[in-house]
Order: C-alpha cells, then structure tokens, then sequence
C-alpha cells in the first residue's frame, strides 16, 4: 500500500493539467458527437463540404479533440506544478466567498426586479459586508455610488437601466 | 489643404480633449492599483463609449491605454507589486531606489521613459501604419485567410504558458465566435433556440467577463492581505541623469516599437529585453538589480515603446496585436468602422484624426504622469475591498447596457467564470479572445476564396504574398514548437543538476 502510493502519484506528474485536459475530452467529445449534429443546421445542397456551415465548428471540435489529448499526456509526463502560473492560491473563509456569490445572484436576479440602484446598494454592501470593511463611513458609499453611476449611465449616457421597483 | 481643414475639423473639439485626458488618467490610476489592469479599464470603459463620436471613443480607450502601461509602475516602483505584467520588470531597479529613498526619481525615470518611448512608438505608427496598409490594399481573400492564419499561431506561440493551452483557448474563443446565424446559409449555429445568441455573443459581456470578473472572484476566494501603503519621496530626476539614460530610452523604444509591431508579443518581453540590452551595453552594469536608474529607464522604454506599435498592425491590416488591442478593434465595430487597409481610402481623415489624438495623449500623459506622482499616495491607498465592489457594479452596468437585457448580465458572469477557470488551470485568455475576433474572419475570407476561386483550393496559393504568409504560418509553428521544447528540456535540466550531488 505504502509504496503504490507514491508511485501513483509519479504516474500524474500534473493532476491539474490531466483534469482540465479531461474536462476539455468530454467538451470537444460532447461538441463533435451531439451538439454540431443536433445544433448545427446544414443546408441540403452544399456546393462544397467546406462552405458547409458544420465545417470550421468540426475542424476546431478535432483539433480540441487532438490538443486535450496532448495536455492530459503532458499532464501524465511533466511535472509543471512548481511553476509560478497563477493556479495555486490560499484560500479564505468560505463565507467571504459566498457572500460575494450573493452578491452576484442579487445582481443577476434582482437587477430587473429591484432597479438598478436598489440592486446596487445591496450587492455593494453584501461585499463589503463579506470582506470585512471595518470603517463605518464606507458603507455611505454603497448608497452613493450606485446612484451616482446609475445617475451617469441613465442621464448621461442616454442607458435606459432600470431604476426603481416602482 | 481641404483634408487638413477636414481633419482638424474632426479632431479640435472640446470632446476629443476631454476623452485625452480622462483616458490617460483613468488609465494612470487604474494601472497604479495592483489588481485592476489596464485591460480591465479599457473593458469597463467600452460601454461608455456608445454615445460619443467614434474620434473621441478611440481616443479615450488609447488613452486608457497609455495611462495603464505607465501607471503598473508606479506601484512596481513604491509597493513592489506591479500594476501590470509588463511593470514587473520596472521593480528590478524601481524598489530597490525606492528603498534607498529616491522612490521620486524612479518615479520621474519612468515617466520621462514612458513618454518618450510612447513619442517615438506614435512616430512608427504614423509613418508605417499607413505604408502597410498600402501594400494590404493588394490583399485579397486569399492573402487576409493566411494573414489571420500567421496571426493566430504567432499569437499562440508567443503567448505565456504552455503551448497546448494557448491553442486549446483559441480554439475556444473561435467555437464561441461561430455560435449565431450562420451568414451564408442563415442556418442556427449552437444557438440553443435562444434569440439571445442568434446574432452571436455579445463582445462587451465576454470581455468584461473574462477579463474583470476573475479577479473579483479570486480576490473573494484568497484570503485576504493587509493592504500595502505607498509614499513616493527623495528628489527628482537631473537633466544630466536623463542624458545619461537617453541612449537606453531610445533603444528601448525602437525595442518596443519591433516588438509591438509583430502581433502577440506584448509589452511584457520588450521590457524584459530592453532592459537585458540595456544590462550588457551599460558601464553600470553591475548595480542593474540594485537601483539603477537606467535599468527603470530600459523598462519602462521597452514596455511604452509597444503601445503605439501596437495599433500599426490593427489600423493597418485590421489584426489586432494584443487584448487592449482587440477591444480597441471592438470600438471600431461598435461604431461602425473596420480597421484595415480599406479604412485608409474610405475614412483617411478619421485616421489623421486619430493620430494627432494620440501625438497629443503623449503630452498628456507627461502632465498626469507628475500629478499622479505628486498624488498618488491618495490613489494607491483605495483598498481593494472598496474598489471591487465597485468594478462589480461597472461590469454589471456596462454589461446590461449593451442589449438591456439581464441575459448579457448573465453571460458576463458565465464568462467570469470560466475567466476563473482559465486562470485555475493556467490556460491564457488573450489567444481565447484574438481566436473570438479572428474567428469570424478566418471563416468569412476562408468561404469567399472558395466562392471566388469556384472551389478550387489552388487559390489559397495564387501568388507571392500568399506563399509569404504561409512561410510566415509555418515559421511561427515551427517557433511554438521550438519553443515548446525548449522549455520542456530547461525543468528537466535544472532537476538533473538537483538530483547531481
């Protein structure tokens, strides 16, 4: 037991590249095999198969097909988990980023219902809220801004947001 | 006489100026803070430029622009951290004078770097943009479908990170872009029965998204960092000083303008190389690292040199070099106008126009640049907990602004997050987004050689300048590879010289 571990984890030098040339498998897989011959419409008579409106959207699903392949082999053979790329970061609380997630969902679901400074305001303060900001007086700018933008966008930029409920 | 009446007719008007300044100081003040890039500026600043006339729209954008590449220094130079990418090689030098106490000095050197370069890359834009678009005027479909083809792969092999990925992304970003009526046929492409997509994914939410949103979302998902103050103090730059430093600006900036001349490249590797050619030619070579003055100057000379070299290839030939680029390219659309040799003929004042805009945004960039020295402890200590929420508020503002409708507020969040998982699985977004604009164009100049060669795929090889293209394809293929290997064997060295005992 002790020693197959180990050697497991050699055999994936790169897990995260093996997962994401996996996911990116299925994508192209689901894309050649279902979605461009259920989503692509294709005129009956085509002068030529490259004029076809299925054409490019196969060559790219292949060629998504060919390179996943290739990273889930780099993945399997080379280590690039030391690299400074970006992927590796230390989390925070989880609340912090659920928060911000509410934050998003009052955007999305509220935008229209509640106008866009109600909507504002209240995904604003949801964020600082999630940080924390510990200073009392910037809260005042959750109110502000909102206004003050949606003001700018509305009036000055002729962008019919919505405003209000009501 | 008439065209130069004509052309300051368009240009001298109180909006253009405005849209100068505001741009360039935007820009400073957004690449003074770590985390909000340029790109993202320019992104949240697009859906602003609706309602102006195109003249002041573009403007305002290059002048985001201008301000970002500057502005990334200044907190390179103070706090250590880079605005942008392309400052990180400013700090080398920048931090190390600041901590000996002439953070103002560095702070000068870039500026006066960054304007003269950003002057000199203005020059090379005027006078080769308009010659390339001359000799892409004998372009046709044939030629443009190699040209994109040598655009994508240059851009993916250039791009940072593995190859693999940058191809992966751009293949994306190319699927992305054939979702919506096809135009030859009329016949729905993976539009799902939604009207939404029928006239294929809004540029504005998929730029937003991929390119602000990550960096909310990540900021929320890390944990959190105190927040770092900055103070710029110590003298200013000597004229002797700048002398001296002279001979590599200019370098740098001919550095900067060869580089960003060639789409992909970025400001990040002309300032790295700047700074490298600077190093081996200097007599101080030895305290390049340790605060040397000429070092901040290479930096910051190779990496604005790029800026205005950057726009040769997308006015030119309608290929844009890099992201900022690519909005830039967006803009044009937005307002009606297609960058590209036809431009030249069809909207020659418009061009002139822009080209005495951006001249004057040097200047400009001269003036903010010593206030935002003068003033940016102020700027610098906006934390990020207030500033995102804010952005948040933008990107959801300026994504309904484009349809009104909440479906391109969602499709901007639905690109946020796959902007995160690019970042998680370190797969670039700059091919995903050049591979969503040159997709159309691929396909477009792909099916009007076929029509006009009657389907014969002996056109794709009618004469000179396609056999040109085509080397350059497969040289740039050859180069990813090269330099895909390369780096395969560079790790697997330094773990042999490890392991050696």
């Amino acid at each position: 037991m002790s020693t197959s571990f180990p050697k497991r984890i050699r055999a994936l030098r790169d897990p995260g590249d093996v997962l994401a040339g996996c996911m990116l498998l299925a994508a192209s897989a689901v894309l050649l095999f279902y979605l461009i011959p259920n989503y692509i419409g294709e005129p009956p008579i085509l002068q030529n198969p490259m004029m076809s409106p299925r054409w490019l959207p196969r060559i790219v699903g292949w060629l998504m097909l060919g390179f996943s392949c290739l990273l889930i082999v780099q993945g399997l053979l080379v280590d690039s988990t030391d690299k400074e790329d970006g992927r590796r970061i230390e989390k925070g609380p989880r609340l912090r980023f659920a928060m911000m997630v509410v934050a998003l969902v009052v955007y999305v679901g509220l935008f229209e219902a509640l106008g866009a400074v109600i909507s504002g305001i209240l995904a604003t303060l949801i964020l600082f809220a999630a940080h924390p900001v510990r200073t009392w007086w910037v809260y005042g700018l959750a109110f502000v801004f909102p206004a003050a933008v949606t003001f700018l966008f509305v009036k000055i930029m002729n962008v019919p947001l919505p405003l209000m409920p009501f | 006489m008439d065209m130069l009446s004509e052309v300051l007719d368009l240009f001298l008007s109180l909006d253009n100026f405005l849209a100068i300044a505001l741009g360039v100081v935007i820009g400073v003040v957004v690449g003074s803070i770590p985390g909000l890039t340029a790109t993202m500026a320019v992104a949240l600043a697009l859906p602003f430029t609706f309602s102006m006339q195109p003249v002041a729209a573009i403007l305002l954008l290059v002048g985001i622009y201008k301000g970002g590449m500057y502005g990334g220094s200044i907190t390179a130079i103070l706090i250590r951290t880079p605005g942008s990418p392309a400052s990180a090689c400013t700090l080398l030098d920048g931090y190390p004078m600041a901590q000996q106490g002439h953070a103002k000095k560095a702070l000068k050197t870039a500026l006066y770097s960054s304007v003269i370069a950003d002057f000199i890359s203005n020059i090379a834009l005027i006078f080769f943009a308009a010659y390339l678009a001359k000799i892409a005027l004998n372009f046709g479909a044939p030629e443009f479908f190699w040209l994109i083809c040598f655009s994508l792969t240059i851009i993916i092999s250039l791009a940072s990170g593995s190859m693999i990925k940058g191809l992966l992304a751009a293949l994306m970003g190319i699927l992305l872009s054939l979702v919506g009526l096809d135009e030859v046929y009329g016949s729905q492409r993976l539009t799902f029965g939604n009207y939404n997509l029928m006239d294929s994914i809004s540029f504005i939410p998929l730029l937003i998204g991929l390119f602000a949103i990550p960096e909310i979302i990540e900021f929320y998902r890390k944990k959190a960092l105190p927040h770092l103050k900055a103070k710029a103090s110590g003298v200013g730059m000597t004229l002797v000083e700048l002398k001296r430093c002279l001979k590599s600006i200019i370098r740098g900036s001919l550095i900067g303008v060869l580089i960003g001349a060639i789409p992909g490249t970025g400001a990040t590797a002309a300032a790295f190389i700047s700074y490298s050619d600077a190093r081996r030619r200097s007599p101080n070579r030895d305290n390049f690292g340790k605060g040397e003055l000429e070092g901040v100057a290479a930096a910051e000379a190779g990496n604005n040199g790029v800026a205005g070299a950057t726009l040769i290839p997308l006015l030119s030939l309608g290929i844009p070099g890099d992201v900022i680029t690519a909005i830039i390219l967006g803009a044009f659309m937005v307002h009606g106008l297609t960058p590209g040799p036809i431009m030249f003929q069809e909207n020659l004042t418009l061009i002139y126009a822009l080209f005495i805009g951006i001249m004057f945004s040097s200047l400009v960039l001269l003036v903010v640049g010593s206030g935002a020295i003068k003033y940016f402890s102020l700027i610098a200590d906006i934390p990020k907990a207030i500033l995102f929420p804010i952005v948040l508020m933008f990107c959801v503002y300026g994504a309904y602004a484009v349809n009104n409708d909440t479906f391109d507020v969602w499709l901007m969040l639905g690109f946020g997050v796959l902007g995160y998982i690019f970042n998680r699985a370190a797969i670039p977004a700059a091919p995903f987004l050049i591979g969503f604009i040159l997709g159309p164009m691929f396909e477009d100049n792909l099916r009007r050689s076929l029509l006009i060669g009657h389907n014969d795929l002996a056109i794709f090889v009618r004469g000179p300048i396609t056999w040109f293209f085509i080397a350059l394809t497969l040289g740039s293929m050859l180069l990813a590879l090269y330099r895909y290997v390369t780096s395969r064997r560079q790790p697997s060295t330094s773990d042999t010289t490890q392991e050696t005992p």
